[in-house]
């Protein structure tokens, strides 16, 4: 009798799903946070308005990123707010910026801090103010959840994205051999976090060579080993490792304790250090504020931005070093400051995809893949149960010059880069067409600075570091690296350095 | 005598609707796709009205007379409908056959009732009065049939007899109307006497509801699964085999109805009862009501907050009547607050204080749920003790999970609390392990509600002494960045299926 029911429900529901077509949906979006063209009118040198006003401050920061704004949380603690910070984007933040729609809050770029270690001091000084550290503990809650990283390969998924299955001896014995090295390397106590605090001549001659040259020194064949360390490399650099200089490979793999905690994170990455940060020096900011040109003066410096005069006893110059020579007159053309171009995708998912049977991560990766994978704004959610989710697509374009690259961003339009981005999901999500409303796609030029060969130990960066100037520089590229400790140090010390000047003064 | 008649029709109106919504719920129950059901049988029904309203030109003597047996015909079919498809349904292969015969039945009954109302009033008013009134009245009652069903029929009489006690409207009906219409009428008295035979059969029927349907029940769910469905959130799958009911969740055992009361008595009461004067209740998850329950035994609780994510599990466990039998009807007590919202962003932005808090989550299967288990939930749970307050945690089994079971324990300390770990043995579970938590030192409960069929005083102490091969071990604490849980469950169960 069940038999006879059964069938009439099947066929009535058969009836009723043939009637519902597969198809894909419309898929939304654009380029945004666009920058490139204000970055041109500087190139260009193009004619600015001249000052009508003047304004007086004895600090003027330009540029409100992590670096500029770290230079602010420290003035402001210790009691001096007559400042500005002067932000060219509408929104402070830099590679700290975030976004938001009503599923949830996601990150523009950076979206990560690996948990501090006992070096990185101002950090954890930072993270004690914004309670993510409390009595030496680390808040649960801004802890990545697991499970974290997930690799895609063969087929299938392994935990962690150093590749772990389909290994052959010869693979594992490179991973072993490296991690030996890397080990050595970490015991030096010279590849630290702030990087200058332990950087010495000692391993200076790693910076005179490429990270995969050295690789090829030390016999490094494996195709899975060397796929890692290019990972690692468009990952932090956004270069691949034969643009890369071994010491700062080394430093990737040798800098930090393995750590099984970390890292902190939240749903709009580092763009939640951003909001917090302008909670507390929000009113000193000042955003849509090109600054076009920086002339020192008798007693200090004028920074122009729009019709605008800053008259100022120290400048910090906490915008990307480049730009130094397009704004501050009489400033001697870069040579060590090349720039990795990037492109970064905020993808609204209505529904999660296929995933071969895998619980969502953190991390997602996919092996021989050229971009870097996704990283799951949801994932620090409280909730057991989550619909909708925003991932952000990461893509270093490493191969090839970075000229090249940026005439590539430039030339191709919005549809494009979706295209090469679905094509990229839809190698391991089958059906991400269907699950996908929209993708944001921004792009980056100049997104972070290149650790190339010779840069670690460049003389021109060391002069940068001078800090018995009045133009005073804070960009974390002074490292050669682009992280967030290096921007928040080189901001801290910018603004102890202007502080102990102006009390000199005083 | 105006208002009595258009009381009638008021009357007759109301049953109708109650036999349509009778069958299109029985079979949505039975053989379930609601939509399906209520839309086939809502349509017959009105196909047949037409054809009820169509015959009615055939009729032109003793209008009265047939109005007479109409109602008690109805009284008799429509009354028995429910129980007729149950047995149909239990005992037959035609099930649908039957249902759409009797809607049709019923219907052309149902349609033949109103014409001929209106042509026995017709020469008393003005045919446009006589068509306003016995259609403002008509509307009247499907308008009140529809709010008494869901609201008070279905909880507090079931289908079976709720059918029955408008059977007895319906002949009722027929009864007043012999002697509203006594001078239209000959042979009264044969009338009178079938009008008191159906209600003595209805009446009897309504006495014996239960055990039609219990008959009929036995025969239903001889198979196994008896509920399938995908919510948002989960698989729910109710099955049956004899008197034993069984609810799974995404293919896990949530309790057994034979021995369920051993698991929710030794969930509440060890921590319930040794609350001073409790006065509100958290429970998290636990949206079978089964838990709700035993809280309820206490008169001075003032307000159960229930939060579970599922609306389909709580609104199944208020409605379905196999379920609010083994719950006592514990989602309908005004006591009980149903919220439907994901725990942990729930516990965090609410700010009461509880005197009991219950946490009653499936087992750590994934990681979603592992979330759930970890120091920063406990954390914020704990917020929301009072000063004197208790809470509770099932934990899974100190058996077969024994590293699971005190990693729980562990992680509880690690929030801050101090524990109370115990367990109780559920034959269908297995051990199944408890651990009450609290920001003050517990001590045992000195009385507990009356009724009780497992927790007594004197076997409390017991529970709380775990045998060497459940002895506490040292273990992680469980937390969202490590999760630690979720594999060592998986791998506590894969060395128990092995």
């Amino acid at each position: 009798m069940k038999v006879g029911r059964r069938k009439f429900l099947r066929t009535g529901s058969a009836a009723l799903v043939g009637l519902s077509l597969k198809t894909d949906r419309p898929i939304r979006g654009s380029f945004v946070n666009d920058s490139f063209q204000m970055g041109h009118l500087l190139r260009n040198r193009a004619s600015f308005p001249p000052a009508k006003r003047i304004e007086r401050f004895p600090v003027v920061i330009v540029g409100g990123g992590i670096a500029g704004l770290s230079v602010a949380w420290r003035l402001r603690q210790r009691g001096f707010t007559d400042f500005v910070v002067l932000e060219m984007n509408p929104e402070a933040g830099g590679n700290a910026r975030w976004g938001e729609n009503e599923i949830t809050a996601y990150p523009w770029a950076a979206h990560y801090v690996p948990v501090p270690g006992p070096k990185a001091a101002y950090v954890r000084e930072l993270f004690e103010d914004l309670g993510v550290l409390k009595n030496g503990q680390w808040e649960e809650r801004n802890l990545c959840f697991a499970p974290q990283e997930r690799l895609f390969l063969y087929g299938r998924w392994q935990d962690g994205i150093e590749p772990a299955i389909g290994l052959t001896q010869r693979d594992r014995d490179e991973f072993r051999h490296l991690e030996e090295l890397f080990a050595n390397f970490r015991a030096s106590g010279e590849f630290t976090i702030p990087l200058e605090l332990g950087r010495s001549s000692k391993h200076q001659d790693l910076d005179r060579l490429s990270f995969a040259d050295w690789l090829e020194l030390q016999g490094c064949r494996s195709r899975l080993v060397n796929w890692y360390m290019n990972y690692a490399c468009r990952d932090d650099y956004g270069a691949l490792a034969k643009d890369t200089s071994a010491w700062a490979g080394v430093h990737y793999f040798s800098s930090r304790e393995s750590e099984e905690k970390g890292p902190l994170t939240w749903p709009e990455g580092n763009g939640w250090i951003t909001r917090r940060l302008l909670e507390r020096v929000g009113a000193n900011v000042r955003t849509k504020q090109l600054v076009h040109r920086i002339a020192e003066t008798k007693r200090g410096a004028s920074v122009f931005a729009g019709d605008t005069e800053f008259q100022s006893e120290f400048v910090i110059f906490a915008a990307p070093t480049f730009l130094a020579p397009y704004l501050v007159l009489g400033f001697p053309r870069l040579h060590d400051f090349i720039y990795s171009p990037w492109l970064t995708a905020n993808l609204t998912l209505e529904r999660l995809p296929d995933s071969r049977g895998a619980e969502p991560t953190w991390d997602t990766v996919f092996l021989d893949s050229p971009t870097l994978g996704y990283v799951d704004a949801t994932h620090q959610s409280l909730r057991t149960h989550v619909e909708r989710t925003v991932w952000t697509f990461y893509w270093a374009l490493a191969d090839g010059t970075p000229a090249e690259n940026r005439q590539l961003l430039l030339d191709k339009d919005w549809n494009y880069w979706k295209e090469a981005i679905l094509h990229d999901l839809e190698r391991v999500h089958s059906d991400i067409r269907q699950c996908v409303s929209r993708i944001d796609v921004m792009r980056m030029g100049h997104a972070m600075i290149r650790p190339a060969v010779g840069s670690v130990f460049s003389e021109e960066r060391r002069h940068l570091t001078r800090r018995d100037t009045r133009l005073l520089f804070a960009n974390s590229d002074l490292s050669s690296i682009s992280i967030f400790e290096e921007a928040q140090y080189h901001g801290v010390l910018a603004a102890q350095t202007v502080l102990d000047n102006l009390h000199g003064h005083r | 005598m105006g208002i009595l008649l258009f009381i009638s029709v008021l009357l007759v109106a109301a049953c109708g609707l109650i036999y349509e919504l009778v069958a299109g719920t029985l079979a949505s129950y039975l053989v379930g796709d609601s939509v399906f059901q209520f839309s086939t049988i809502i349509g017959t029904y009105l196909f047949a009205m037409g054809i009820g309203s169509a015959l009615s030109r055939y009729l032109d003597r003793g209008l009265v007379y047939r109005f007479v047996w109409i109602e008690l015909l109805l009284g008799v079919i429509g009354g028995f409908s429910s129980a007729l498809l149950m047995m149909a349904f239990a005992f037959t292969q035609g099930f649908e056959l039957i249902l759409y015969a009797l809607v049709m039945v019923m219907g052309v009954l149902v349609g033949l009732e109103i014409p001929l109302l209106m042509r026995i009033v017709r020469d008393r008013y003005e045919f446009r009065d006589v068509i306003a009134h016995v259609l403002t009245f008509d509307y009247l009652g499907a308008l009140g049939a529809s709010l008494l069903f869901p609201i008070l029929l279905v909880p507090r009489l079931g289908l079976v007899r709720s059918a029955m006690l408008f059977g007895l409207v319906n002949a009722g009906v027929a009864l007043w109307t012999t002697y509203l219409f006594s001078t239209q009428l000959s042979g009264t008295r044969t009338l009178r006497v079938a009008c008191l035979v159906v209600l003595c059969a209805l009446g009897v029927g309504m006495a014996d509801a239960r055990r039609i349907t219990a008959t009929a029940e036995d025969n239903i769910y001889a198979d196994d699964i008896i509920f399938a469905r995908d919510t948002r959130y989960q698989h729910v799958v109710l099955t049956r085999f004899k008197d034993d009911l069984r609810l799974f969740l995404n293919s896990h055992l949530q309790f057994s109805s034979r021995d369920e009361y051993r698991y929710h008595e030794a969930l509440i009461h060890p921590g319930l009862a040794a609350v001073p004067a409790p006065r509100h209740v958290l429970v998290l998850g636990g949206g079978d009501g089964l838990a709700v329950r035993e809280i309820l035994k206490y008169p001075q609780i003032e307000s159960i907050t229930v939060v579970d994510l599922d609306p389909e599990m709580t609104t199944l466990f208020s409605t379905h009547p196999l379920l609010t039998k083994l719950n006592d009807k514990a989602f309908l007590s005004p006591r009980a607050h149903i919220t439907n919202a994901d725990a942990f962003p729930w516990v965090d932005s609410n700010t009461e204080s509880f005197d009991f808090i219950v946490i009653d989550f499936p087992d750590p299967t994934n990681y979603s749920l592992g979330k759930l288990y970890t120091t920063a939930f406990y954390r914020a749970a704990a917020r929301h003790l009072s000063a004197q307050g208790l809470m509770v945690v099932q934990s899974t089994s100190p058996m077969f999970a024994r590293d699971s079971f005190w990693c729980i324990a562990e992680t509880l300390k690690q929030a801050g609390l101090e524990t109370h770990p115990y367990h109780v043995y559920v034959p269908s579970f297995g051990e199944w392990g408890f651990v009450l938590a609290s920001t003050r030192a517990y001590t045992p409960p000195v009385s507990l509600p009356s009724g009780l069929r497992f927790i007594n005083l004197e076997g409390l102490s017991a529970l709380f002494q775990f045998p060497p091969d459940m002895a506490p071990l040292a273990m992680p604490p469980n937390q969202l960045n490590s999760q630690v849980l979720v594999r060592m469950y998986e791998n506590d169960w894969k060395d128990v299926s092995h």
